[in-house]
């Protein structure tokens, strides 16, 4: 009986394990993942939770020819030994055909030479750090911090004519030549050189004070910052006590909520923002009516990372339904290497993965402001402001 | 450089009423509470959640939260004091370090990530001094820490519970045994120090970054003040408190030193317990 009892256990497991196979296969349904910081100190949980909400609508209404999507959001919890477990347990352990709506502060760098071993794709609904605008099997929604600064640049020095610009750079990891070559971007574009660069400044940091001292010492008008939101309101609190009112702040997508609006008070000469999406807090947009239902339908908070999880799974679902025969990972990959460019009135730039060996095309943003004393974010251009071409 | 260090005297003065909290629970109650500045991180963000979710005025938000601050305080006090009577101060202490994370996850769970809309208690310019302008929080934060550090004196010396306190803290069981209730006065000292943190730091958290770690973590400046009074000189806590703030605008001013900013308190606290312990060291070796 000793010697039957693994045998009967393996035979048991083999079964098992051909059923799970066989489920994976054309008929079951089509499993797709996702890496989000879902908690942490610093979470992201609208991107993925927007996804689920466009699989779930797609599911209810028949799925894709016939198979629902079995869609799988993991937690990284902001560490990397997590980041790297969560995407192994669901590329390797639930077979996903590819990763759609992810958002992470760490994901892309940790996990993109695995992305490449296993040959999936992913399109993270928002991207942030620098190997997910640098890798040929990772294809973010979004702008992305560096073009974002690229932009602010752009509206600050050539839409509002500032001169004087300053830039103060919290710089976490290896960010920082990232950031340069947008700084170096927007000169290549304008000729233009920033009056000094502080990269300094730190994350998290308690009292900026010294920090936006020495920038008013330096002589600068206005500040470009990449900062997180608790970050930023600091920093504008300290220029607000010293007394610090004309300077103007061109600030990234990371500030754009209306968390960040209702805590400024006093935001100087006015704080500038491209807007990675349309801007969310046009309640009448069209542009955005039927993401916004949806999010509203599912109590999903409207902010700019549910707009980039909603596209992601948008995006993907496109792709999917033009597809012919098996839906597997290599046809999954081969269809979104070959799929046409995708336009939609919620970005600026058409989305395409393509089998470019880095994705950063996403290149518009649209330009909001929020002045002293209103507590709101105003559209403060009709159209897209996009980086041009060379 | 001086720009510098007049920025950095508003956190200064933070840490200089910290360190003087800290070092009376210290000397009075024999404890290093680690939560000192996160149950005032707590008070402030029950008043921002009075004033905005069930629309309390702001003043009376502000009070709430400063009470709630202090109640806080006082409960963890009677716990000290009730069961850790007898403990000795490592002991005592650790049990701060866990209501210290305590307090920051609850913050979390209750008020969630994103960042509270503070209003300012004090907002704008008091005078300009060297080119720098002082804010009015630098003026009353630094203040503040100078009248709690004289009033403590002068209540210590001067004062029958002043005597009774510093009894209590020299010889706990004989002062017990001479009638001096000591439970209600630990809870007395738990209390005070708890409404004084909180204040300085409701006056504190509107002008700088307020999520709850970097609210609860402002211990560590303070304690790095504090331990250059040992723990037991008011005068010197002051002190130790406005350097390291000046130290930390001043390092700022020049880019390669900026990394050191986080640093300082740190360093400090490394090279003072070196300072301070060294004789012992050498005498064992001996």
């Amino acid at each position: 009986m000793r010697k039957v009892l693994p045998a009967l256990t393996a035979a048991v497991l083999l079964a098992a394990t051909g059923c799970a196979g066989s489920d994976a296969g054309s008929s079951g349904p089509i499993v797709v993942g996702s890496v989000n910081a879902l908690s942490g100190a610093a979470t992201f949980p609208e991107s993925s939770q927007a996804a689920k909400a466009v699989f779930d609508a797609a599911n209810a209404a028949g799925g894709v020819n016939g198979r629902r999507i079995d869609y799988k959001a993991i937690d990284d919890k902001g560490d990397p030994s997590a980041a790297a477990a969560a995407a192994r347990e669901v590329v390797g352990g639930d077979s996903a055909v590819a990763l759609v709506g992810s958002s992470s502060l760490i994901e892309c760098e940790i996990n993109e030479k695995y992305y490449e071993q296993q040959k999936i794709l992913s399109m993270p609904g928002i991207g942030v750090d620098p190997a997910c605008f640098s890798s040929a099997n990772i294809a973010p929604v979004n702008v992305g911090p560096f073009h974002d600064m690229t932009l602010t640049l752009l509206y600050g020095t050539e839409v509002l004519k500032l001169d004087d610009v300053c830039a103060l750079l919290e710089i976490a990891g290896n960010t920082l030549p990232a950031y340069q070559a947008a700084i170096g971007e927007w000169t290549k574009i304008t000729g233009k050189k920033l009056k000094y660069v502080d990269s300094t400044v730190p994350y998290g940091g308690s009292d900026y004070t010294p920090y936006i001292v020495k920038a008013r010492a330096a002589g600068c008008k206005a500040i470009t910052v990449n900062p997180v939101e608790p970050d930023s309101i600091g920093q504008l609190k300290a220029a607000q006590a010293q007394g610090w009112t004309d300077v103007t702040w061109l600030l990234l997508t990371s500030v754009y909520s209306e968390n960040y609006a209702k805590a400024i008070s006093n935001a100087g000469a006015g704080v500038y923002v491209p807007a990675e999406f349309y801007p969310f807090t046009d309640a009448t947009a069209p542009a955005n009516q039927e993401w916004r239902d949806l999010m509203t339908k599912n109590k999903i908070p409207l902010t700019s990372f549910s707009q980039g999880g909603y596209l992601a799974a948008k995006y993907f679902l496109a792709v999917l339904r033009e597809m012919k025969g098996d839906i597997t990972r290599e046809t999954v990959t081969k269809a979104l290497r070959e799929m046409k460019p995708i336009s939609d009135p919620m970005v600026g730039t058409p989305y395409v993965f393509g089998p470019a060996q880095a994705h950063h095309d996403n290149t518009a943003g649209w330009p909001i402001k929020l002045a002293t004393g209103t507590n709101k974010w105003e559209l403060s251009a009709r159209d897209w402001l996009r980086i041009p071409k060379p | 450089m001086l720009q510098g260090a007049l920025a950095g005297l508003a956190a200064g003065g933070l840490y200089a009423v910290l360190a003087v909290c800290l070092t009376l629970m210290s000397r009075l109650v024999r404890v290093v509470n680690f939560a000192q500045s996160a149950t005032g991180m707590f008070g402030c963000y029950v008043a921002v959640f009075l004033s905005v979710h069930l629309g309390f005025p702001e003043w009376l938000a502000t009070l709430a939260g400063i009470l709630l601050g202090g109640a806080l305080s006082a409960v963890l006090g009677w716990i000290v004091s009730t069961w850790l009577a007898e403990a000795d101060t490592g002991t005592r202490s650790a049990v701060t370090v866990a209501v210290l994370l305590l307090l920051i996850s609850l913050a979390f769970i209750l008020f969630g990530n994103k960042p509270q809309p503070f209003h300012p208690l004090l907002a704008g310019p008091a005078f300009t001094l060297g080119g720098v302008v002082v804010s009015q929080v630098t003026v009353v934060t630094v203040a503040l820490a100078v009248l709690v550090a004289l009033g403590c004196r002068a209540v210590l010396a001067r004062t029958s519970l002043g005597v009774r306190l510093r009894a209590l803290s020299e010889r706990p069981t004989t002062a017990e045994l001479l009638g001096i209730p000591a439970r209600p006065l630990s809870v007395g000292v738990w209390t005070a120090t708890g409404v004084i943190a909180t204040l300085a730091v409701s006056i504190v958290a509107p002008s700088q970054s307020n999520d709850p770690t970097s609210l609860a973590m402002l211990v560590v400046p303070a304690a790095a003040a504090a331990l250059l009074g040992g723990f037991r000189r008011l005068d010197l806590a002051v002190t130790g408190g406005l350097v390291l703030g000046m130290a930390q605008g001043a390092v700022a001013q020049a880019d390669k030193l900026s990394v050191l900013r986080y640093f300082l308190p740190f360093l400090v606290i490394v090279a003072l317990l070196l300072w301070t312990q060294r004789k012992e060291v050498w005498d064992a070796a001996r």
